[in-house]
């Protein structure tokens, strides 16, 4: 049996003033008449703590757009958490901030789109990078963690050196670049989003001679784009090993996209306890350890490094949710992420900026 | 950022706690991640609390430790701290 989870992922809303042409939440959103109570979510964080659970990712949505925010902050400090915000900065005000660091938050990830205001507000689908450079501020003034967050694609990654000044600036204790992953919104803006090869391989220098330079001032995480990689990452550090993620409906998920997946039941933490869940419930246990591994995966020295990949993309990209990861390039369907990459990459890969990519945005729920 | 010198005075950075004490480890929790700490490593960053100065906890450490190595002991803690200050957990 695992033990774990190490971390508790939970989406509190799906509501949201952001549009974001990558947002990670499902196509189906969950409305706000069924999101869990406060007392809900408190009971979820006290059983995630004695079931081992260290931290927990306050998410959405936008988690701020829940009123009592403060309450579950507390709450989750009650547990033992580790208590982690990540957030738009939209709907902080200098005095909420205050009440939730004095509830106990930890550590805040504040989302940017680019550094520069046009190509952000564009992603986001709202005017709002003036207002996040303002709310870093103010978080700084606080004695907690402050990480930036930046998904990156093409339409900004050759402004990498600018944000990584912006996350300077802002005195950022941590920079996360991460490199979009295609699922559901980003998978329909794939074309606009994915980055070319010579794009990837500057913005690797870029991250390298920045960490040497920034050493001891600002620690950068970067997640490279899996496409372009030779093995696929072990997405969720491998499939009900480390990770539960709670929708906000309570629904308990092995990753943010698992919805996707046909056939899978979700058992929700209203009718069944944490521990149940992870230790017994089928989505669980549907891909965790290697029983279910096709070729090559059952027999690949990596399968233990890397758990085969990603399912939701697996199935997304093939139809079949047990495939290998077509981006590892021993899978037997890696010409479906060869081909994308061909397209991308023609005559050299001209990053168009101009005409403006259609966006397909998340629209807001209710 | 250099090594810290004798006279700094190292302390978890923001955002860096440690988890309820359990048995013979110790888990410090920090931003996206956690590390489970025992012996030197857990007695050296049991004394970065901002008070003592890097000397300080040198010479503690080579009292409990008996003080066969004064200078290998000096060295090792400084170096551990550096590391610790990579990973954005110390401050000095």
């Amino acid at each position: 049996m695992p033990s774990g989870p190490l971390a508790l992922i939970a989406e509190l809303t799906h509501r949201c003033p952001l549009h974001c042409v990558y947002c990670s939440n499902p196509l189906q959103m969950q409305k706000a008449a069924s999101e869990l109570t406060t007392e809900e979510w408190i009971r979820v964080f006290g059983e995630a703590g004695r079931l081992g659970c260290l931290h927990v990712h306050l998410t959405g949505g936008e988690p701020l757009a829940r009123t009592d925010l403060t309450e579950l902050v507390a709450g989750a400090r009650a547990a033992g958490l580790y208590t982690n915000l990540i957030t738009s900065g939209i709907g902080i005000s200098e005095k909420r901030l205050a009440a939730l660091v004095a509830a106990g938050l930890e550590h805040i990830q504040l989302s940017f789109q680019d550094s520069r205001a046009d190509v952000a507000d564009d992603i986001a689908g709202t005017r709002s990078h003036a207002y996040k450079v303002d709310m870093a501020r103010v978080i700084r003034k606080h004695k907690i963690a402050f990480t930036m967050n930046v998904v990156v694609h093409r339409q900004n990654l050759d402004h990498l050196a600018d944000i990584i000044s912006l996350a300077e600036e802002l005195g950022a204790d941590r920079l996360e670049i991460a490199n979009v992953q295609y699922y559901g919104w980003a998978l329909r803006n794939r074309e606009a989003l994915l980055p070319t090869r010579g794009q990837v391989e500057q913005s690797e220098r870029t991250v390298e001679e920045a960490e040497k330079r920034l050493r001891g001032r600002m620690r950068i995480d970067h997640v490279s784009p899996d496409y372009y990689a030779r093995y696929p990452k072990a997405c969720m550090g491998g499939w009900g090993r480390r990770l539960m993620l709670i929708d906000p409906a309570g629904q308990a998920l092995p990753c943010h996209a698992a919805g996707v997946i046909p056939g899978m039941k979700f058992d929700n933490v209203r009718e069944k306890s944490l521990v149940w869940i992870w230790q017994e419930s089928s989505a669980f246990q549907r891909f965790r350890g290697e029983a279910w591994m096709p070729e090559p995966c059952r027999t690949c020295d990596r399968r233990t490094e890397d758990f085969g990949g990603c399912r939701c993309q697996a199935f997304l990209l093939t139809g079949d949710a047990a495939a290998t990861d077509p981006v590892c390039s021993l899978a037997p369907r890696h010409e479906l992420v060869e081909n994308v990459l061909t397209q991308i990459n023609v005559g050299g890969g001209q990053v168009e900026v101009a005409p403006k990519p259609e966006w397909i945005y998340r629209p807001n729920v209710r | 950022m250099a090594r810290p010198d004798d006279g700094s005075r190292p302390r978890l950075a923001a955002g860096c706690r440690w988890a309820d004490p359990n048995g013979a480890e110790r888990m410090l929790l920090y931003p996206e991640g956690a590390i489970r700490l025992q012996g030197t490593g857990r007695e050296i960053l049991e004394r970065c609390d901002g008070q003592r100065t890097l000397q300080q906890i040198v010479t503690d450490l080579q009292r409990q430790y008996g003080a066969a190595q004064p200078a290998r002991i000096q060295q090792e803690v400084g170096r551990f701290l550096e590391q610790m200050n990579q990973k954005r957990i110390v401050d000095y």
